[in-house]
């Protein structure tokens, strides 16, 4: 493993280096991402920020593999996204990266046990009892495994998606606005989650939001404006992110 | 309106397109039978017109409407026509349906569908329909001589001045190739072998010694047919009649009519239901395509779209993929008809290749076909699609709208079937007219009913089904046994399609397997014969075509053989109706055929004049024996038969003469079956070597054992089998069609699930094997329903055909197993564009998709 060169601190679960992404041609080219070097640590809950269109979920798919760059190269862990084909870029979403989407994170034919567990039965590969256990528990639905999608409520259904992203216990979970449709009780349970997840289970985590209380869970946010980063800031509260949030948009 | 209609139709152009293929296939295979009969009946009109249109009238013996050829009579009656006021030239001749040539290398040539027509050389051009072909050689005009058709010559290699073997009443004998013909402008009538002779030639060839079979009378100027005809019937003696040219054209336009007819509602039948099964796939494509735009169609009601805009806009719809499918089906219908044509070619009948004819008529029906069948199709979801609320626009929750009961569903569905049920069962049990049509009718009728009753067992099954699918091959298995639960109804309809086939197919193969289970004991029963001899053309689909008496007589001379005895076969009317007949040799048929005679009745049919009734005829008609009844003969009138005995056997005739009874009143073409012992100490191969030896020169002749009829039997019966499960093969191609319909409109709804798959990890191949499977146990859930329909329908039809020998009810495991695996096959291959399709998604834009 590498040592993180944008912090120094512990070693880099995800990195991405002089990243470029342009969408269209000529004309109607948008550079949705625009010479972007970061990298996540391990066991670090990361939240990025930005004003709408300003290349959040693009650096997240690029991130993890979902789509690709026009330049520059991006890392999970030592594997560079680059060179995989789509066969063996699969194979790494499968086992190494975790995801939560905003919504439509589920499989509605599938029980949640079975959403939850998708990843592994994908891989044809065997759930660690242990830790599907203390996933499910901590996410409070043990009770309600066996239901399908329709009938579990919004906030269970994104916890039914995180725990989904942590049951194969990947080198690192990105989401995108999970907490986005959710009101603010569920959101803060969801987050809560998270947290713990990266807290307890050294679980490292992406989460694109915009929500400067969403962010306040994280260890630090990445803010980003027209494809560049602008700004980071470490240990965030509500308060020192809406001042952030200001000061940028100023 | 009509714009909205033409934008929604181009807007789901994929998926209407698939559906427009279910209705081009059916609509092509209705136009192609037209087209097919409309050309060769033009084709036959053409030459019906040149064969009449130098004879004002002719004379003939009056027509019996049972006997298939013509008549001879007395060769003196020309001189009668002659003296008649108006009649500038006459001409008699002989004509022969058994003139059998055979090629060089010793086999029978054509006669296996088309006739093999002999005919008198007529001196007078304008009566003659054959022509010498310019530069081709001569009319035949000495013994010895032959003219033979163009067509028959160039596909033989024959040249003039070969020896050509033909064999007819008198045996076989070479001729020289003097002339090559024509039939009118055209090389060949149809794929008949035509042969033309001397006129004493032909009458010594055919047995016509002074007689004439037509004479055919050339008017003076300025009399008209009509008026001639009755001028010469005055003068003819009794059981003759003249008629004019254009009356005996008719004639054999109907006649002609008539068989293919036969050949059309046949193929009709087999379109009819690729049509239905085709209206199974459109009804499920607009339910689906109709669910699919709720949201849009519940916008045009919240802007003010009447409840009946909405259902028009889905007619409309309707209407347009119809008349667009018809038109494209219209002109597959011209390949259509020329792949008819090629299979009749393959099967033995010589069509010859001819600008195909559209007519009128085939468009309208084509058009009404295609549109009918769409609109109806769509009616049921397009009055689903009024009924969404204008506030669906708006409210997720009111997007599916509310399914019926399963309650309503399983009265209607329990109700339909039965009155199918019924149906068939009187079609097929209560003994009345037009049993068929009701039977076919309660079968559609049964296939709906149960395809409404087929989502409540969709589930079941498909869970059933899908367990190992799923044991086998993980999510993916799961997923696709999951998404065949998910839409019942959907799964179920689409499934339906394919029981159709299936269950068609399944019938045909049961009952040819039965049919085959019973053939040999039948067969065996029926004919204790060592040998049978039989000619190799089957020219009338009823009775043996018959072959040299020549023959016969060489086989009675055979030390190999003891007993011989043969049986000619006719048909006479009695009582107002045609019957089939046979003639026996009373002294040795006992020891050949099982003809299970009550008492003395064979010693007793010796006398002239009399015939052998079956016990079950007898009583059905209150005759006793003894009883003289009067029978009417093509050849000599109503004359009447003593009733000399009874019998028992259920054979195909109820009526056998004695063969000089038979002589006595039928013109004799030949002999239709010989059958023949080994003689004391003979082997039955050493018999078989000594009458295939004398068969040789005939060419036309073919000696078996019983196993070999029963081998051949077993042949035709698998030929039928084919033949009926290849026409139905469109009904089944439409039916996979229909399976990759719904899994394309099913992954379009499934996009954003897709792509979350493909997201957390699904390789493509894992995607490819969802769909697969998914396609599988749908075309699966078809095949069960429809092997179980099939079986029923095999084992209703075989009960209510068990007293014609129709015992065994057998249930070919085997090839049920294989129709299964194939159906599973044609799943796959269904499922080979929408797996494809569904595994190139784009990961994101299905993610994002709305
Ligand atoms: N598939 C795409 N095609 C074209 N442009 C895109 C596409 N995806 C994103 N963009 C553009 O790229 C920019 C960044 O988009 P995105 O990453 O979605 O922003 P954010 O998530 O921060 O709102 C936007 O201008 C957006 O319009
Ligand atoms: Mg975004």
């Amino acid at each position: 493993m590498t040592a993180s060169p944008a912090t120094g601190l512990g070693v880099t679960a995800a990195r991405i280096e002089n990243g470029t992404k342009i969408f269209g041609e000529g004309e109607a080219a948008v550079r949705a991402l625009d010479d972007v070097t970061v990298a996540f640590d391990r066991g670090q809950f990361t939240a990025i920020m930005g004003p709408s269109g300003s290349g959040k979920s693009t650096l997240l798919h690029c991130l993890a593999g979902l789509d690709d760059l026009t330049e520059g190269h991006v890392f999970i862990g030592d594997t560079e996204l680059g060179t995989l084909n789509d066969r063996d870029l699969t194979m790494l979403r499968r086992s190494r990266v975790g995801f939560v989407f905003q919504a439509f994170n589920l499989i509605p034919t599938l029980s949640a046990e079975e959403n939850i567990l998708l990843p592994l039965s994908i891989a044809g590969q065997k759930p660690d009892g242990e830790w599907f256990r203390q996933v499910v528990t901590t996410i409070g639905v043990d009770d309600r495994l066996t239901h399908r999608p329709s009938e579990l409520s919004g906030g269970q259904q994104q916890r039914v998606a995180a725990a989904r992203a942590l049951v194969s216990r990947p080198d690192i979970v990105f989401a995108d606005e999970p907490s986005g449709n959710l009101d603010s009780t569920s959101g803060a349970e969801l987050l809560d989650f998270m947290r713990s997840a990266v807290r307890e289970f050294g679980q490292t985590i992406v989460m694109v939001t915009h929500d400067p209380v969403a962010a306040s869970y994280a260890d630090r946010i990445v803010f980003l404006d027209d494809g560049a980063i602008v700004h980071e800031i470490f240990n965030p509260t509500p308060e020192t992110v809406l001042d952030e949030m200001k000061k940028l948009g100023s | 309106m009509v714009r909205a209609a033409i934008k929604g139709v181009l807007a789901h152009k994929v998926r209407l397109g698939l559906t427009a293929l279910a209705i081009v296939l059916g609509v092509s295979l209705v136009s192609g039978t037209f087209i097919f009969t409309d050309t060769i009946n033009s084709q036959f009109n053409t030459l019906l017109d040149d064969i009449f249109s130098g004879i004002d009238v002719s004379v003939r013996k009056t027509q019996a409407d049972f006997s298939g050829f013509e008549e001879p009579f007395a060769a003196g009656v020309l001189d009668d026509v002659v003296a008649v006021e108006g009649v500038q030239y006459a001409e008699g001749g002989v004509s022969s349906i058994t003139a059998q040539i055979l090629g060089k290398d010793g086999s029978p040539i054509g006669g296996n569908g088309p006739p093999t027509l002999g005919f008198s050389w007529g001196e007078t051009a304008a009566l003659n329909p054959l022509k010498i072909k310019e530069g081709n050689g001569r009319a035949p005009a000495a013994p010895g001589e032959v003219g033979i058709d163009a067509n028959t010559v160039s596909h033989n290699d024959f040249a003039l001045g070969d020896l050509v073997t033909v064999v007819t009443g008198a045996g076989p004998e070479q001729f020289e190739l003097v002339g090559i013909m024509s039939f009118g402008d055209s090389d060949s009538l149809l794929g008949a072998t035509l042969t033309a002779f001397e006129l004493d030639e032909a009458r010594r060839l055919f047995g016509y010694m002074d007689e004439f079979t037509s004479i055919s009378i050339i008017a003076d100027e300025g009399v008209s047919g009509d008026e001639l005809t009755t001028r010469i019937e005055a003068a003819l003696p009794a059981g003759l009649e003249a008629v004019t040219g254009e009356t005996q054209q008719n004639e054999q336009a109907d006649q002609i009519n008539e068989g293919l007819s036969f050949i059309s509602i046949g193929l009709l039948a087999f379109a009819g239901v690729a049509i239905f099964v085709g209206g199974f796939i459109i009804q499920n494509t607009f339910r689906i395509i109709v669910a699919q735009r709720t949201r849009e169609l519940a916008l045009m009601r919240a802007v003010g779209a009447t409840a009946r805009q909405v259902t028009w806009l889905v007619v409309l719809e309707a209407v347009l993929v119809g008349v667009f499918a018809s038109v494209v089906g219209i002109a597959f219908g011209f390949g259509m008809a020329l792949a008819i044509r090629g299979l009749m070619n393959a099967v033995g009948f010589g069509l010859p290749a001819a600008s195909l004819l559209l007519l009128p008529r085939t468009i309208v029906v084509g058009l009404l076909v295609g549109v009918v069948l769409t609109v109806a199709s769509a009616v049921l979801p397009a009055r689903r699609a009024s009924r969404v609320p204008p506030v669906a626009a708006m409210r997720e929750d009111l997007l599916t709208p509310k399914r019926k009961s399963f309650r309503t569903r399983t009265i209607w569905g329990v109700a339909i079937t039965s009155l199918g049920v019924i149906g068939l069962l009187i079609g097929l049990f209560g003994g009345i007219d037009n049993a068929i049509a009701l039977v076919g009718a309660g079968a559609a009728v049964m296939f709906i009913g149960v395809s409404i009753l087929a989502p409540l067992a969709a589930q079941p099954v498909a869970d059933l089904i899908g367990r190992p699918v799923a044991r086998l091959y993980g999510v993916s298995g799961t997923l696709a046994r999951e998404n065949t639960k998910r839409q019942p109804r959907r799964t179920a309809s689409t499934a339906s399609a394919l029981m159709i086939g299936v269950a068609l197919v399944a019938f045909f193969t049961i009952f040819a397997a039965s049919t085959k289970a019973s053939v040999e004991e039948t067969i065996f029963e029926l004919f204790p014969a060592d040998l049978t001899v039989q000619s190799t053309s089957q020219t009338d689909p009823e009775l043996p075509a018959p072959f040299s008496p020549a023959f016969t007589a060489e086989m009675r001379e055979l030390d190999e053989l003891g007993a011989v005895s043969a049986l000619q076969f006719g048909r006479v009317e009695i009582e107002g109706a045609t019957q089939l007949i046979g003639a026996i040799e009373p002294q040795t048929i006992g020891e050949v055929f099982a003809l299970e005679p009550v008492g003395d009745a064979l010693i007793a049919l010796d006398a002239a004049n009399s015939m052998l009734v079956s016990t079950a005829r007898l009583e059905d008609e209150g005759w006793v024996v003894g009883d003289a009844i009067d029978v009417e003969f093509s050849a000599t009138g109503v004359v009447p038969i003593t009733i000399a005995g009874a019998f028992e056997a259920n054979d195909f005739a109820n009526f056998y003469f004695s063969s000089q009874t038979y002589e006595d009143n039928f013109t004799v073409l030949g002999d239709g079956v010989v059958f023949a012992n080994a003689a004391e100490g003979v082997t039955l191969a050493a018999a078989q070597q000594a009458v295939d030896g004398i068969a040789e020169p005939y060419g036309n002749v073919k000696v078996q054992t019983k196993s070999e009829i029963v081998g051949e039997a077993e042949d035709q019966i698998d030929l039928a089998l084919t033949l009926f499960n290849g026409l139905l093969f469109f009904a089944v191609m439409i039916a996979v069609l229909g399976i990759t319909n719904t899994l394309a409109l099913s992954i379009y709804e499934r996009t954003r699930e897709i792509g979350l798959l493909r997201a957390v990890g699904m390789v493509r191949r894992q995607v490819r094997r969802m769909v697969r499977w998914e396609a599988v146990i749908i075309a699966l859930f078809g095949a069960i329903l429809g092997v179980a329909i099939g079986i029923f329908f095999g084992w209703a039809v075989i009960q209510a055909l068990k007293d014609q020998g129709l015992g065994e009810f057998a249930i070919p495991y085997g090839q049920v197993f294989i129709a299964l695996v194939l159906a599973g096959v044609a799943g796959v291959i269904a499922a080979i564009w929408p797996a494809r399709k569904a595994a190139r998604l784009n990961i994101l834009e299905a993610i994002g998709y709305e």
